[in-house]
C-alpha cells in the first residue's frame, strides 16, 4: 500500500465542464469536491481515487495505478458504478441524488447535488455543549429519524446497504431536510475480495457482524447503526463499540440513566435496534418505522431510589476508565 | 502465425488427476496454460481449472484490442486467478483454500513471454539446446542455486515443498520472463512435476529438440510414467513448435491463424461451470456502465419533474 495519499485535484481544475472549487471530504474510496457547473450552480463531485491503490502527485491530473493493482482497481471501479447505478434510480428527498456520471483523467466522477447545512454530528456536539438534560427533544429525534428511515427504506428496496450510517453521514440541510450521504456499496463488494481491502467501519455505529468476515450483512446491519445514531442523539456520545459490548454490555445501564428524560418506548426502541444478535433486531426498516412513529401517550418511568444508587455505584467504577469520545472523534478505521 | 501443438495428460499411480492444461488463440496471439492442483488441500482440480479459465478469459478479453504489454498482462492475470481462487473458497466457506501451481506462455507477434508460480515448468528449446527453463519456487531448487557447482545437491525428499502457489492466503510469488523473439522450429514445453521428477533436463530437451511435438510429447510422457513406475505422479505436458509462415517444413496438424478472421477465438479451455467468476472491466464495459448510469439519471429526473 502506498503510504502517501494521492493528491486531490487543485482548485480551479476543470473536469467534465465543472470547475473545482475545493476539496470537501476524502475517504478510502475517493475525494469529494465542491465544484461549479456550467450554469454556475454548486455541485458535489466524487472522484474515484482509492487511496490504497493509486498514486497521484500534487498538481497532476492522472492517477497512477501499478500493474499488480490494476485488477483490484477495476474491481473497485465496478463497485463505484454499482453505487452510481443504485443512486441514479433513487429519487428521494432523504437520499443524496446523482446528477451526472462521467469519465475523465483515466478515472470516473460522480456529480451529486451540493448540500448546504451541517451534519447531525455537528448538531450533536453543539447541543451537547449546552449541558442540558436532553441533547435533543424526543419529538425532534422521532421526526428526524422518520425522515431518514423513509430514505433508507428506498435504499434497501434497491438492494443496497449503506453500511456506514453515523451522525457524520446524516446531513441536515439549511432548508431543514435530513439527507443520507456517502453511500458505500463499494465497501461491501470490495470486502468480499479478501485480504486486500476490508470494509470500513466506525466504532460505536458498526454492528457486531461488520467485525466478522463470515457474517451476513443485511438491512439489520444498517438498522443497528440507526439505533446507535438515536442513542448518540440522546446521550450526546456514541455507544460502546460492538466488541466491547460483546465482552461486557453496558447498554441497558447507560439507557437506564435516560429513564424519565426520554420515554420508555424510545429507550426500548434503541435497545431493540441495537441487539447484538442480528435476528433480535427489527428485520426491516418498515418494522422500525412503525415502532418509531407510534402515536399515543408516552410513558415515563422514573428511577427508583435503589436503581439510582446502583447506577451511581456503577458510574464510580465505570468512570475510572471512561473514554470520553466525541461523536466526531470516532473516525472510520480499517479492520486489522 | 503458425505453430503445431500437442498436449496430453495421464494419470500416474494417483487416485485423481488434478492437472489441467489447455491453449487458446486468436489470429495474432496464442496462450498455452498448465496448472497442477495441489494435494493436501481441498479441491486442487478446481483451483487448477479456475486458474486456466480466469487467465484464458482475460486473454480473450485483452486480445480484442491487442495486448499492449504482455508482461503486465501475465502479471495481472495470474493475480486475478489467485484472487478468484480465494473468492471461490470464501463463497463456499471453505476452511482451507484450494491451491495450484501455474505456468503460461503467451505468444504475440513473433515473441514469447511466460509466467510461472510453483514447480510446473516451461522449457524453451532452440536447435536442440535448452535456451531457457523456469526455476521452481521450491526450497530445493532455490537451495541448488546457492550451492557451488559440483557440490552435493539437495535431497529428493524436499522436492515437494513449495514456498508459493496460487490460492494460498499469502500473495503468490511469480516470475515473468521475456519477451524473447521466436525463430523457426523453436519449441516451448510446459509440464507438471510428474515429467521433470522422472526425467532429467537432458532427456527432456533431447526428445523435444529431435522430434516433432506430436511425437516428442507422448514419448516423453510414456518414458516418465515407465520410469516412475506404480508410484508415478500425474504427468501433463503441452508443447508447441513455432513455424514461420514461409517455412518449408510442413508439419501435420499445425495451426495456422492467418486464415481465421478477426475476433475469432479458439480455445481448448472449458469455459464457465464455476460460479462467481469476476469479469474484469474493459474500456468498452466502462463506457457502457457510464452510459447506463446517465440513462438512469435522466429517467429518474424525468419522473421527478413529471
Amino acid at each position: 500500500m502506498s503510504k502517501v495519499k494521492p493528491a486531490p485535484l487543485s482548485p480551479e481544475t476543470q473536469i467534465g465542464g465543472y470547475r473545482v472549487v475545493r476539496k470537501v471530504a476524502a475517504g478510502g474510496f475517493g475525494v469529494v469536491y465542491l465544484a461549479i457547473d456550467p450554469e454556475g450552480q454548486q455541485v458535489a463531485i466524487k472522484e474515484y481515487l482509492p487511496a490504497s491503490l493509486v498514486a497521484r502527485a500534487p498538481g497532476e491530473l492522472l492517477p497512477q495505478v501499478s500493474t499488480e493493482k490494476l485488477s483490484l482497481y477495476r474491481l473497485g471501479l465496478k463497485s463505484f458504478f454499482e453505487e452510481g447505478r443504485s443512486l441514479a434510480q433513487i429519487s428521494h428527498p432523504s437520499v443524496v441524488s446523482v446528477l451526472n456520471f462521467f469519465r475523465e483523467n483515466e478515472t470516473v466522477y460522480m456529480v451529486m447535488n451540493y448540500l448546504e447545512g451541517a451534519s447531525l454530528q455537528d448538531f450533536i456536539i453543539t447541543a451537547r455543549d449546552q449541558k442540558q438534560q436532553k441533547v435533543f427533544r424526543e419529538s425532534t429525534i422521532r421526526s428526524l429519524f422518520d425522515e431518514i428511515l423513509r430514505g433508507l427504506r428506498i435504499v434497501h428496496q434497491h438492494k443496497m446497504l449503506h453500511l456506514d450510517i453515523k451522525p457524520a453521514n446524516i446531513f441536515i440541510t439549511d432548508d431543514n431536510r435530513s439527507v443520507l450521504i456517502d453511500f458505500g456499496a463499494a465497501r461491501e463488494v470490495l470486502s468480499k475480495e479478501g485480504n486486500f481491502i476490508r470494509p470500513m467501519y466506525t466504532p460505536g455505529f458498526a454492528a457486531p457482524e461488520m467485525y466478522r468476515r463470515d457474517a451476513a450483512m443485511g438491512p439489520w446491519t444498517d438498522i443497528y447503526a440507526i439505533g446507535a445514531c438515536i442513542y448518540a442523539c440522546m446521550q450526546g456520545y456514541p455507544p460502546n463499540e460492538a466488541p466491547q459490548r460483546l465482552e461486557k454490555d453496558r447498554l441497558t445501564t447507560a439507557l437506564a440513566r435516560l429513564r424519565g428524560v426520554y420515554s420508555d418506548n424510545l429507550i426500548e426502541v434503541v435497545e431493540w435496534t441495537m441487539a447484538l444478535d442480528p435476528l433480535s433486531r427489527p428485520q426491516s426498516v418498515f418494522a422500525l418505522q412503525k415502532e418509531l412513529s407510534r402515536e399515543g401517550e408516552r410513558r415515563y418511568t422514573k428511577l427508583s431510589m435503589a436503581e439510582k444508587m446502583r447506577l451511581q455505584f456503577d458510574t464510580m467504577v465505570a468512570d475510572t476508565k471512561k473514554s470520553v469520545k466525541s461523536v466526531t472523534g470516532a473516525p472510520a478505521v480499517r479492520q486489522k | 502465425m503458425k505453430f503445431s501443438v500437442f498436449q496430453i495428460s495421464r494419470r500416474g499411480g494417483r487416485g485423481t488427476n488434478e492437472d489441467r492444461m489447455g491453449y487458446c488463440y486468436t489470429r495474432d496471439a496464442a496462450l498455452f496454460l498448465l496448472a497442477d492442483g495441489m494435494g493436501g488441500h481441498p479441491e486442487g482440480e478446481v483451483a487448477a481449472q479456475l486458474a486456466l479459465q480466469v487467465v484464458s478469459a482475460a486473454f480473450q478479453q485483452e486480445t480484442k484490442t491487442g495486448i499492449k504489454d504482455p508482461r503486465a498482462f501475465l502479471a495481472s492475470s495470474i493475480l486475478l486467478a489467485h484472487r478468484q481462487i480465494l473468492s471461490y473458497a470464501a463463497s463456499k466457506n471453505m476452511l482451507d483454500t484450494p491451491r495450484t501451481t501455474f505456468v503460461a506462455a503467451l505468444i504475440q507477434g513473433d515473441s514469447v513471454c511466460w509466467v510461472h508460480c510453483g514447480d510446473s515448468r516451461l522449457y524453451m528449446v532452440r536447435d536442440g539446446e535448452m535456451l531457457a527453463r523456469t526455476r521452481d519456487h521450491s526450497y530445493m531448487e532455490q537451495r541448488q542455486d546457492e550451492v557451488p557447482p559440483g557440490a552435493k545437491t539437495g535431497d529428493k525428499t524436499n522436492r515437494n515443498v513449495l514456498f508459493t502457489c496460487l490460492g494460498s492466503p499469502a500473495n503468490p510469488v511469480f516470475d515473468v520472463m521475456g519477451p524473447i523473439n521466436l525463430q523457426q522450429s523453436d519449441r516451448i514445453l510446459l509440464c507438471s512435476d510428474g515429467l521433470w521428477s522422472a526425467l532429467s533436463d537432458v532427456e527432456i530437451v533431447y526428445d523435444l529438440g529431435l522430434k516433432q511435438v506430436a511425437r516428442a510429447v507422448p514419448d516423453l510422457v510414456d518414458k516418465a510414467l515407465e520410469k516412475a513406475g506404480a508410484s508415478s505422479d500425474n504427468v501433463t505436458v503441452i508443447a508447441m513448435e513455432w513455424e514461420t509462415p514461409d517455412g518449408f517444413e510442413e508439419t501435420r496438424g499445425s495451426v495456422t491463424t492467418d486464415s481465421i478472421n478477426d475476433g475469432v477465438f479458439a480455445s481448448t479451455v472449458q469455459a464457465g461451470g464455476v460460479e462467481g467468476l469476476v469479469e474484469d472491466l474493459d474500456d468498452e464495459a466502462i463506457e457502457r456502465s457510464i452510459a447506463e448510469i446517465n440513462e438512469a439519471i435522466r429517467r429518474t429526473a424525468a419522473r421527478r419533474n413529471s
